[in-house]
This record gives C-alpha cells, structure tokens and sequence, in this order.
C-alpha cells in the first residue's frame, strides 16, 4: 500500500478534521471525493507530514511521515492554496524549489523545464508568478509538484481554474504519472474530475470515510439500497397505476407531472418501464432520468447515510 | 533515511537571500542604509572652525563625539531594532501568512534548516547594508587625520552593530516561529519597553537588548548568548509546530 492510516483522527481544538478514519490506498491514481469540509485537505496535509495525527497512525510507503523530512524525496504535493512567492519567475520559483531536494543549479534548472513543459508553461517561464493567470498559477503549482520526479502525487484539487485544455491536458498528465509504477492520489469536490482520472475512489464527509474502493463496486453499494428515477409523462397517475403491479417499486410520489419511483431491483424495474412505455397503454413517457445514476448521485446519497 | 541539517541550511539560505533582497522589505534596508549617510553629510556641511568641530548651542563637540552620537542614537537605539523587528519576524510569520511555507515544509530538509537558513540569510542581507552604511558615515563625519586613531574602535562599533543585528534578528524570528502578527508585538518591545527600561533605574534594563549594545565582553557574550537561545527556541517551535493555514 502507498498510504495506510489506522484509526487516524485530526482535530483543531474542539473542530475535529479527520475522525477515525482506516483506510489503505493502493498504488495507482486514487480519488478522494467530498465536499469543502469533508477533510479531504486535513487527510492531504497529514499524509504529507505537514500535521501531526491527534490519534491514530498514518504511513507512507510503509514508514511513518510526521518529522519524517526524508520521505519528501518520494512526494509531490500540490497544495489548494493559492499561494506563491510572487517576485519571482516561474522557471526561477520550481527551480528554486526542486534546488531544496538537493539538486545542483543546472540540474534544477534541467527539472524545472521539463516540469514547465509537462503543465504547458514553458513560454511564460520568465515571466513573474504575480502576472498569472489563475490557470498558470495552477499548472506552476503542479510544476513545482513533479519536478523532483515523485514516487507518489499528491494533488489538492487541482484542476480548479484551470481552462478546458489544460484540465483534460492535467488529467492526462495524472494518469501517465500512474503508468510508470508511481501513484497519485488527486482530491476534487466534483465527481466528474476525479472519474476522468480514477475508477479508484474515496468519498469522504464531515471527516469519515463514507465509501471507498471502485466506482463500480460503490455503484454496487449504492444498488443494496433504493434507487431513485424520475419519470415525466403524459398521464402519470395512469402510468404509476400501471407499475405499481410489481413488487419491484418500493414507493413512489408525484411531484406535478413527474413521478418519482424507488426500486430495490433497477433491471427489473427498466425492463418494465420500457415495455410500458413502448405498449403506450399509460400514454406516452417523455422522460426518464435517474438521479442515481451517476457518480455525483451516489455520493449525495452516501453521505445522507 | 535522515536529512543533514547543514546542506538544507545551504539551501534555504540560497532561496531566503534572494526573498530578502528583493521583497517588499528592501526599500526599508535602503532607507535605513542611507539615511544616516544624508545626515553625515548634512552634519559635515554644518562644520564650524577648523573643520574638524561641531558647534552645537554655542558648545564645542568633536567629530568623536558627534559620531558615537550617531552611532548610539541613529544605528544602536534605532536602526539596529527598526530591522531586527521588521526583518526577523517577517522570516517565518511572513511564510505562514502568505501560505507558502507549505512548500518549505513539504521538501526533504530538517525544519531547522528553515530557521537557520533564513537567519543566516538575514545576517548575511542587513550586515552587508547596515555595516558599509555606518563606515561610510565615519569616513564623512571623521576628519581624515583622526581616522587611524579611531579605526579601533570603529571597528568594534561595527562588531557591535553585527551582533545588535543578530539578536535583535533572532529574538524576532523566534517571536515570528511562535506568534501570527508578531510585528506590532515586536515595535512594541523595542520602541516602548527597551526605551523606557533602559532610563529606569534598576536592573530592568537588564532585561533588554539594547543594553548589551556595548564593547564589553560581558556584553558579547550575553548578545551571542541571547541570538543562540532564540534561534534553538525557534527551531524548536518550527521543528514541532502545526501550521494550519486559512483558506
């Protein structure tokens, strides 16, 4: 495992961050999804020895992290913060930086360029941080992540601000990171960043684990209990009259011309409604949506549990 | 695998010096530099009788006295603590509210090579300003015949000077490790209490920098003494302190 943490806990004063999460992330790219709040960032900064646990263990490629400094020679942390030492030039701030994991000048200014290059940077490197735009500080700071060319990324939400191109650019970049035996564990509050990245996910809220493991297996998750669909149709009363045979619906409610059905067997469910819809013996069905069927859905319905 | 402290020193000292120079803070080192340089030489233009004498309310002070004068009030009383405050406790406060020690934390170095590199940088920066600053008024404000017999003690003036630097520096980068706005803190200590303690008597002026800005040997060792306990008290707070940083 690249990161294990037992019975972890972080607390600010009263506030408590993290609370009694175990968990194991296994090599590769992995997602921790929540909302602002979740303690996705506490969790960062306590697997990048920045806080120290309040109780529990955390381990990074299985050695303790916390006052740990030579750890950091295996770990790229990109941090939320929109943070910089503004004077300076770009190529000048992610040389300087890669200069702190020891590197002679001209092999920190070889690394710097080729970070820049990876975030697409490389024409604006003389160019003081201070004139950035959102997106450039964002690609400096993830410039200034790999540029010691890490073991493990670790990546605090950072596609925000960035333009369409360069999202999909860093999510590529995130991915190929994985290809070659490294890791990256990526932190989003929007679900369809980290599933561009990642099957792998962690959904995380007030401080816990909500769900962990593939996307899939937490779809599977989400199956053992009601799902929700949608329905806008001509007659749903008539509609509703007509599924409610089955022993499949678990309950439903009209919301105006929308009926909400909960199913504890969506196949079932699906195959009846389409040959409902097709026989057009409860008038037609204009719409079908599921709420549940997709990421953002079984994270909002994991973390009402 | 453990980090040696004394090449992340190197490091941080590379990076902190370049800060220092350029920051926000550099007009404050020029000011500080030149305005005594202004002053000398105003004070030169001033000169009365052979060149060599100020007059000053009809009283007659030589050129000796007038530069310690200047020495203790302008460098000693006010220049030297103007930039340890200013400096020392913008080295580690200013990273912790810009959010950028993050980065420092996050690279393979001991967290007190963050303190001493930056201390080090600090020294190297504000001597190599303040100390030609100061030899340049000697240079306007002693007549060229008196220097020979002055240079000794210039010299340990400069001594001094270096060592007021570096305590005052420490003091407040171990008030910038430990507090989140220690600036206000720090004006206060200097231009409140050290100038109020050091005109009570008693020992409570004992309790201040500005009373070991001497010559003697009891006074260098307490400055080092003093510039030690503040850089290990604040390798100490970098080495085990949490920084959360507001978002």
């Amino acid at each position: 495992m690249i990161v294990s943490a037992e019975h972890l806990s972080k607390w600010y004063g009263h506030v408590s961050g993290l609370n009694d999460v175990t968990l194991s992330i296994p090599p590769g790219v992995t997602g921790l999804l929540g909302p602002n709040g979740a303690g996705k960032s506490t969790f960062m900064q306590l697997i990048t020895g920045q806080l120290r646990p309040s109780a529990g263990t955390v381990r990074v490629f299985d050695e303790p992290i916390w006052g740990n400094p030579s750890q950091y020679r295996r770990i790229g942390f990109c941090p939320e913060q929109d943070a910089f030492y503004e004077h300076m030039t770009g190529r000048d701030w992610v040389a300087a930086l890669a200069g702190l994991h020891g590197m002679d000048a001209g092999a920190a200014a070889n690394a710097a360029a080729q970070a820049l290059e990876a975030v697409d940077l490389l024409d604006v490197a003389d160019r003081k941080i201070g004139g950035y735009s959102k997106g450039m500080r964002q690609r400096v700071k993830l410039a200034q992540a790999i540029v010691h060319d890490p073991l493990l990324l670790v990546l605090d939400e950072p596609l925000s601000g960035m333009d369409p191109l360069m999202r999909r650019r860093t999510i590529r970049l995130v991915k190929q990171w994985a290809v070659g035996g490294r890791s990256v564990i990526v932190s989003s509050h929007v679900l369809h960043e980290i599933e561009a990245m990642t099957a792998t996910v962690v959904l995380m809220h007030n401080g816990r684990i909500v769900a962990e493991g593939d996307v899939h297996q937490i779809r599977a998750l989400i199956d053992a209990h009601p799902h929700r669909v949608s329905i806008r149709a001509s007659d749903a009363r008539a509609l509703a009259q007509r599924l409610l045979v089955d022993d499949d619906v678990s309950s439903f409610r009209f919301e105006g011309d929308v009926l909400i059905v909960e199913t504890d067997n969506p196949d079932s469910f699906y195959s009846r409604l389409t040959e409902v819809a097709a026989s057009g013996e409860a008038g037609s069905v204009e719409e079908v949506s599921s709420p549940d069927d997709n990421l953002q859905a079984v994270f909002t319905y994991l973390v009402k549990q | 695998m453990s980090v040696p402290l004394l090449p992340s020193t190197r490091r941080i000292f590379d990076l902190a010096l370049g800060q220092l120079l350029w920051g926000r803070r550099g007009i404050l080192l020029v000011l500080a530099a030149a305005a005594p340089i202004l002053l000398a030489m105003v004070t030169r233009l001033t000169l009365v009788g052979d060149g060599a004498i100020v007059q000053i309310n009809g009283r007659r002070i030589d050129s000796q006295a007038v530069f310690g004068t200047v020495m203790s009030l302008l460098y000693l009383r006010f220049i030297v603590p103007a930039i340890g405050v200013f400096y020392g406790t913008s080295l580690i406060a200013d990273e912790v509210e810009e959010k950028t020690i993050t980065y420092l934390f996050t690279r393979p170095l001991q967290r007190g090579a963050i303190v001493l590199g930056k201390f080090l940088a600090y020294l190297v920066c504000v001597t190599a300003v303040v100390l030609p600053s100061a030899a340049v008024v000697f240079m306007v404000m002693v007549p060229f015949d008196e220097m020979a017999s002055l240079l000794a003690s210039f010299v340990r003036d400069l001594g001094v000077l270096a060592l007021g630097l570096a305590a005052y520096g420490a003091v407040f980068l171990w008030a910038g490790a430990l507090f989140r706005r220690p600036l206000v803190g720090g004006l206060l200590f200097v231009f409140g209490f050290e100038q109020l303690a050091i005109v009570l008597p008693g020992y409570v002026g004992r309790l201040t920098i500005a009373h070991y800005l001497q010559a003697d040997t009891t006074s260098v060792v307490c400055l080092l003494l003093v510039t030690v306990v503040a850089l290990w008290a604040a390798m100490l707070i970098i080495g085990h302190r949490e920084y959360v940083l507001e978002r």
